[in-house]
């Protein structure tokens, strides 16, 4: 089925909603046996929510400076960085963005990612590799696809999402805590057999499983979000040629990214850690990205 | 009761059209305004441009006029502020500039100065600037004038006053295109 640009970007929106909407579901599902289970009910929740959003706020924040860090990367000027810096302003002002900070890591590796909390606070990093190899119109692509990042504010999103995905963790953890010391939480006398115990064996269940099939849903956000990228990028650019024959590009690389590593890898264009991808259809769930063959078939199907 | 919600709701909806009727003419100004300030980059770039590759191609007497002429033409579309001239001007520019990237791609000792690249890369920078302020400012007026025409929207836009932009009639051009075509191919190596 061919789709054109629109109907790509439209069908990718509904998507990341649909997948939103379970990913919420889901969590407050777990939540309400684990509250029901343990018998503390929702202050317990709601200490988890505290905890859990601490920790992601502060990454959520501060995540330019942060990964920047991590990334050691230096700003790019125009005069060192020609095609790069141009290219990004003309991108924005084809977009209506402002001008993001611009970023190179020096690796020879062909990368790029976006970060920031909003588009005021943009950051959009690139590889010396990525700029050697690439000619304008790839680089028009590339640049693209980061820009639809930040203009879908897909860094927020995916910090929601690890929010949530953290208070799972955490519920499940102080849960499975509470049952080995033998405490079920201040009503632990009321129904022991029953529904009570189903319920409790449930909880145990989730207690279990429920961190795992939360990180899944997250990789499965994060997966459809490269998809819309793509998308917006050739949408902004209307030529996505020069996106296709830069993935092809990248992936022909073989040389993993230094600076990144399995906490950064899911911002890239294209998974850093090459040769960690998982094939199979069970595997392939546990991937940050797409399988770029994928990729490109999308977007040859808007050519 | 029902009577002042549905005046409040017609209200609104008035006010938030309003809004965006004018804030997209704001910006379809700006984007007419970001095509003149593009145009005139280049213009500035065409002498140094001419200058620096004269020497080297001595026997190209046509290319430099044509530059020069459409330097010229550029000017006097700024001056006009009328965003079809203006875009007509850069058309025309950029037939000449294309035959001048082939020549610099074709003549070595040219192509290893470095003047000359970096004004070829700001003057290449520039076209894929206004092409895309171009294109925003396409957008734009589509977006403007379907909600001018579209009803009930027209009924507001007509009541307040709000017609119909002219666009731009524009064969989609560009060296951006034609040079990216030569730039995907892979080099062959003798």
């Amino acid at each position: 089925m061919m789709l054109n640009i629109y109907e790509q970007v439209d069908r990718n929106k509904r998507r990341s909603f649909l997948i939103m909407a379970l990913f919420v579901v889901f969590v407050t599902f777990v939540i309400y046996i684990l509250g029901q289970a343990s018998g503390y009910g929702s202050s317990w929740v709601g200490m988890g929510l505290i905890f859990s959003g601490l920790m992601s706020f502060s990454s959520y924040y501060w995540s330019d400076k942060i990964i920047l860090g991590i990334s050691g990367a230096k700003e790019a000027s125009k005069k060192e960085f020609f095609n790069f810096y141009t290219v990004t302003e003309n991108l924005c002002l084809a977009t209506d963005l402002p001008m993001p900070k611009l970023y190179v890591i020096d690796d020879s590796a062909p990368n790029a990612f976006a970060t920031g909390r909003d588009p005021q606070h943009a950051v959009v990093c690139a590889t010396t590799g990525l700029l050697d190899k690439l000619n304008r119109t790839e680089l028009e692509g590339v640049i693209g696809h980061e820009l639809s990042h930040v203009r879908n504010y897909d860094t927020r999103l995916m910090s929601v999402v690890a929010i949530l995905v953290g208070l799972v963790a955490l519920l499940g953890d102080w849960f499975l805590r509470s049952t080995r010391w033998g405490v079920r939480g201040r009503d632990r006398d009321r129904d022991e057999g029953g529904l009570g115990g189903l319920v409790f064996i449930l909880a145990i269940v989730m207690a279990l499983l429920a961190p795992v099939i939360a990180q899944l849903i997250q990789l499965a956000i994060s997966r459809r979000r490269e998809f819309f990228a793509d998308a917006s990028s050739a949408m902004i650019t209307k030529y996505p040629q020069g996106l296709i024959s830069a993935l092809r590009k990248i992936s022909a690389d073989r040389e993993p990214l230094e600076a990144a590593n399995r906490a950064t890898a899911h911002l890239y264009i294209v998974n850093p850690l090459k040769g960690e991808e998982f094939k199979g259809w069970l595997a392939s769930l546990f991937n940050t990205h797409p399988p770029v063959a994928e990729r490109i078939k999308a977007l040859e199907g808007l050519a | 009761m029902i009577l002042i919600v549905v005046l409040v709701v017609i209200a609104l909806y008035i006010w938030s059209l309003y809004n965006k009727l004018v804030t997209t003419k704001a910006r379809i100004k700006a984007s007419i305004q970001e095509i003149g300030n593009q145009l005139k980059r280049q213009a500035e770039y065409i002498p140094n441009i001419i200058a620096s590759a004269n020497k080297y191609l001595k026997h190209e007497k046509d290319i430099f006029k044509g530059l020069t002429d459409a330097r010229k033409s550029i000017m006097e579309a700024v001056k006009s502020n009328d965003p079809q001239k203006m875009v007509d001007a850069a058309g025309e520019f950029q037939k000449h500039f294309g035959k001048l990237s082939v020549l610099v791609e074709n003549t070595p000792e040219l192509k290893g100065v470095e003047v000359v690249t970096k004004q070829m890369d700001e003057l290449r920078d520039t076209a894929d600037k206004l092409m895309y302020s171009r294109r925003v400012l396409i957008d734009l007026t589509a977006d403007y004038n379907i909600m001018v025409v579209t009803f009930p929207a027209n009924l507001v836009a007509k009541l307040l006053g709000f017609t119909e932009e002219k666009g731009l009639v524009m064969p989609e051009e560009g060296s951006f295109r034609e040079v990216s075509e030569e730039e995907m191919k892979t080099p062959k190596v003798d």
